[in-house]
C-alpha cells in the first residue's frame, strides 16, 4: 500500500476519533451530589413550568444495567467509589501499554484503547438509565428486528472477511470467518446505514459518503438523546405556547428543535423527518411531547420510521430537570420501554453551549477517507499495493465500532 | 356641566394629539413607531415569538438588480454583456431557474462601500458563485444572511434568552439578554447580545469567523464584522428589521440594510427540517466516489451535460409540424 494513501485514510479516521478525545477532556467536573439542595421548581412569568436553561447529565449511568447488578436498582456508595476507581485506572493507563503498534491499521482504525470511550464523569446512583422494564434492559427484539440486525451484521462480516481483522480473529470479526474478498463488496447494504452497531454502523467500505456512518457524515444527532459518550448540553428557551431546545451534541452535530404546544394532529404520515414531528402539551408541571413521523434513514437502537416517543420533561427543583421517555416500536421491540435521565442545571453565564454545529463545515475527514481509498484502489490497479478488499478502515479492532467490549481495558459500566 | 364639557374637550384634544403624534411618527419614520397593536409579553415588551419570514430578493442580492435568466449565465449568441442565457447547471430548469429582480435592501444610495481591494474580491465572488458561495455547501449561513434566506424561521422569546431557529442546516442563534461570557472561539453565527431600547430590540453581534457571505451575489465580509440589529414591531404581524454593518477590513464606512419580516399566518405553520448536509454530499464529494454519479468529473471540476427534452408540443406547434 502506498504510504500516502494509508496516511490520508488514517487522517480521516483519526480526525473523527481525536475529536472524541478532546471533548472528553472538556467534560464537566461533577459536583458533590449532595451539594446544596436547590430551591423549588420555578414558573415562567406567564405561569408555565419554567424548563429554561442549559442542562446536562453530571453523572455517568449506563443505559442498560450490567448483568452482574441484576435486580439491583441502585449502586451502594462503595460500589460507586470502586467503579470510579476502575474507570480512572482505564483512563490513566499509559497509552503505550495498550495502544497497538503505531502507524498500523490496528492502531488507528477503530482500535483505540478503551480510555477514549470512558467519560470523566463520576458514576451516578442508578445502575441503569432504563427504569422500565424493571430489569433495566432493552426489551428483546422482535423476530423481524432480529432479522434486520442479522442482515446488517452478515453484510459487515462479508466486507471484513478478507482483512487481518478476520485473519487474526479480532473481536470485530466475531461471528465471521477469514476468506477471499466477498462478492458482496459491490452490493448496497441491506438498509440505509445509520449510527451505532444496531443501525448498521460502520462497514468496511468507502465507495462514497453514504458508506460511512451518519456520525462521520456529521448527521449523527438523533432523538432520543441521552448524551452518550461525548456528552450533550440541551439549551431550553420557552415562550407561551412553544418550547425550543438547542441540542449541543455529538461534537458539533447539534441541532435546533422547536416543540409546538398544540393539540393539532401530527404532520401527514408521508412527511418524514430525521427528528420526527413533535407535539407538546402540559400535564400539571410536566411537558409531555409526542414524537412520530421519523424517517427510515434514522436509527435509534434498531428502530427507524416506526419509532414513537412520549417524552416527559419535569423540573424537579431549581437545579434538576427530569427527562423520561417511553420508547415504542412494535416492529422492533416486544414491549415499550422507558428511560429516565436526570439533567443538572449549568451556569447561564458560562456560555456552555460552547460549539455551534459546525462538524460539516470542517469535515475534511470525509474528504481524506474517500480520497485515501481511491488512492489505494489506483495503487492496486497499478500493481503497487494490496487489494483494497484486504484493508480495513472501519470495524477493524473491536471497541470503537461497538462490536465487543471485553478484556482488561473493558469499561465496567458497559461490558 | 361646564366642567364635564371642558373635560370632554381635554379628552378629545389629548386623543387628537396622540393620533397626530402616532401618524406623524409613522409618516416620518416608517416602521420605527411601536405599533399599539404589537403583541406584548407579560412584562410589556414587544413579543416577537412566532414564525417569520423575509419576503424579498435580498438572498439573491442585497442591492438593486434586474431579473436575469438564471443564477449562472453565459453569453448568448450576441456578443453583448447584457444578453445572457442560462448556463448548463440550471438550463434545464427553464423559467423556474431565473433570478427575480429587486429594488434592493441597502439604505441610502444603495451602494455597498467596499474598499477597492474588497470590491475586486466581490466581483470575483460573483463570477465564481457556484465554487465559492458557502450556502451551496450547506454551511452555517451566518448573520444577517440567515434572517432573509427564503425559508421561514421561528423566534422563541424566553425570559433571559431569545432563541431563533432556522430550518436551513437545522441551526440556531441565541440572543443573550443577560450577562454571558463571550464564545470560546470565533463563530459562523456570531455572538449576539441584546437589550431593549423602548420597543426596539437592539442586538450587538460580534465574534464572527469571516467565512460567511451576505447573499448569492458574492457580497462578503471578514472576521472583523460587527452588526447592530434593530427589531421594531410595525404591527402584530410585521417587524421592521434593520442592520448596521461595520467591517473596517472590507468596508470604508458603516452601512445599513433594512426590510420587514412578516409573520407566517397559516394556522398550521410550523418549521420543517431542511437538513441540507445530506443534499450536498454529491456536490462536495461526488468526484471521490468509486462509481461516479455525474459522468464527467475532470479532476475536481464537475462537467454537467444537460439532457433536456423539447417540451411536449402544444396544439399550435403540432399544427405547424403537420
Amino acid at each position: 500500500m502506498s504510504k500516502r494513501s494509508l496516511g490520508l485514510r488514517l487522517i480521516g479516521v483519526a480526525a473523527v476519533i481525536m475529536a472524541v478525545v478532546v471533548l472528553l477532556k472538556l467534560s464537566p467536573v461533577p459536583r458533590a451530589e449532595d451539594a446544596v439542595r436547590a430551591g423549588p421548581a420555578p414558573k415562567t412569568p406567564w405561569g408555565e413550568p419554567d424548563l429554561q436553561g442549559i442542562w446536562t447529565n453530571n453523572y455517568e449511568i449506563p443505559l442498560q444495567r450490567p448483568a452482574r447488578y441484576a435486580n439491583k436498582e441502585f449502586f451502594t456508595d462503595q460500589e460507586r467509589a470502586e467503579l470510579d476507581q476502575q474507570r480512572t485506572a482505564i483512563i490513566d493507563r499509559q497509552a503505550d501499554k495498550t495502544r497497538r503498534t503505531r502507524g498500523t491499521e490496528q492502531d488507528v482504525s477503530g482500535a483505540y484503547n478503551q480510555a477514549i470511550f470512558v467519560t470523566h464523569k463520576h458514576v451516578g446512583r442508578r445502575t441503569s438509565l432504563i427504569v422500565d422494564p424493571p430489569d433495566g434492559r432493552i426489551p428483546p427484539l422482535t423476530p423481524e428486528a432480529q432479522k434486520r440486525r442479522d442482515a446488517i451484521r452478515q453484510f459487515q462480516l462479508a466486507l471484513l472477511q478478507a482483512t487481518d481483522t478476520c485473519k487474526n480473529k479480532l473481536p470485530g470479526c466475531a461471528g465471521g470467518k477469514y476468506g477471499p474478498p466477498s462478492p458482496r463488496r459491490t452490493e448496497a447494504p441491506p438498509y440505509y446505514l445509520a449510527t451505532g452497531a444496531m443501525g448498521g454502523g460502520s462497514i468496511n467500505r468507502a465507495d462514497g459518503p453514504e458508506d460511512r456512518t451518519l456520525g462521520e457524515r456529521c448527521m449523527g444527532a438523533i432523538l432520543p438523546d441521552f448524551g452518550g459518550l461525548a456528552g450533550f448540553f440541551p439549551q431550553i428557551v420557552q415562550s407561551p405556547g412553544t418550547v425550543s431546545i438547542f441540542y449541543d451534541t455529538g461534537q458539533g452535530q447539534g441541532w435546533q428543535r422547536v416543540i409546538p404546544l398544540t393539540a393539532r394532529p401530527h404532520l401527514p404520515s408521508h412527511v418524514r423527518q430525521w427528528w420526527g414531528d413533535s407535539r407538546g402539551h402540559w400535564e400539571g408541571n410536566t411537558l409531555v411531547v409526542d414524537v412520530t413521523n421519523f424517517t427510515p434513514k434514522t436509527d435509534f437502537q434498531g428502530s427507524r420510521e416506526n419509532l414513537h416517543l412520549v417524552e416527559r420533561w419535569t423540573r424537579l427543583d431549581a437545579n434538576t430537570l427530569e427527562y423520561a421517555v417511553t420508547i415504542e416500536d412494535a416492529t422492533t421491540w416486544t414491549r415499550p420501554w422507558t428511560v429516565k435521565l436526570e439533567l443538572n442545571k449549568q451556569s447561564d453565564q458560562a456560555n456552555r453551549v460552547y460549539k455551534e454545529p459546525r462538524c460539516h463545515e470542517g469535515n475534511f475527514g470525509m474528504t481524506a477517507l474517500l480520497a485515501g481509498t481511491r488512492a489505494e484502489e489506483r495503487a492496486f490497479a497499478a500493481g503497487r499495493g494490496p487489494d483494497p478488499a484486504t484493508l480495513c478502515s472501519a470495524g477493524c479492532g473491536g471497541f470503537a465500532a461497538g462490536f465487543a467490549d471485553s478484556g482488561e481495558e473493558s469499561n465496567p459500566l458497559t461490558n | 356641566m361646564q366642567n364635564r364639557f371642558i373635560a370632554s374637550l381635554i379628552v378629545v384634544a389629548i386623543a387628537a394629539a396622540v393620533v397626530t403624534a402616532v401618524v406623524t411618527v409613522r409618516l416620518t419614520r416608517p416602521g420605527q413607531a411601536a405599533a399599539a397593536t404589537a403583541a406584548r409579553t407579560i412584562d410589556g415588551k414587544p413579543d416577537f415569538s412566532g414564525i417569520w419570514q423575509a419576503l424579498n430578493e435580498a438572498h439573491w442580492d442585497l442591492q438593486a438588480h434586474e431579473a436575469r435568466p438564471a443564477a449562472v449565465t453565459q453569453r448568448g449568441v450576441y456578443p453583448y454583456d447584457y444578453v445572457q442565457v442560462p448556463a448548463a447547471p440550471v438550463l434545464a430548469l427553464g423559467a423556474a431557474g431565473g433570478v427575480p429582480g429587486s429594488v434592493g435592501v441597502v439604505e441610502g444610495d444603495g451602494q455597498i462601500p467596499y474598499t477597492p481591494e474588497a470590491a475586486a474580491i466581490k466581483k470575483e465572488n460573483s463570477e465564481h458563485w457556484i465554487d465559492r458561495d458557502p450556502e451551496l455547501k450547506c454551511y452555517l449561513p451566518g448573520i444577517p444572511r440567515a434572517m432573509y434566506m427564503p425559508y421561514p424561521f421561528q423566534i422563541v422569546q424566553g425570559t433571559n434568552k431569545i432563541q431563533m431557529a432556522f430550518p436551513f442546516t437545522s441551526t440556531a442563534r441565541t440572543i443573550h439578554l443577560d450577562q454571558v461570557e463571550g464564545p470560546p472561539d470565533d463563530t459562523y453565527m456570531g455572538h449576539s447580545v441584546g437589550r431593549w431600547e423602548g420597543d426596539t430590540l437592539v442586538v450587538d453581534v460580534t465574534g464572527f469567523n469571516g467565512k460567511n457571505w451576505f447573499d448569492r451575489a458574492g457580497n462578503f465580509h471578514s472576521d472583523a464584522l460587527h452588526l447592530v440589529e434593530r427589531f421594531t414591531p410595525i404591527t402584530r404581524d410585521a417587524i421592521h428589521y434593520e442592520v448596521t454593518i461595520e467591517d473596517p477590513k472590507v468596508f470604508t464606512r458603516p452601512w445599513k440594510i433594512s426590510m420587514p419580516l412578516y409573520r407566517r399566518l397559516e394556522p398550521n405553520a410550523q418549521l420543517l427540517e431542511y437538513r441540507c448536509m445530506e443534499f450536498v454530499e454529491e456536490f462536495l464529494w461526488g468526484n471521490l466516489r468509486k462509481q461516479q454519479l455525474v459522468k464527467r468529473w475532470e479532476g475536481e471540476t464537475m462537467i454537467v451535460d444537460i439532457t433536456r427534452k423539447v417540451p411536449p408540443a402544444d396544439k399550435l406547434h403540432d399544427w405547424y409540424r403537420r
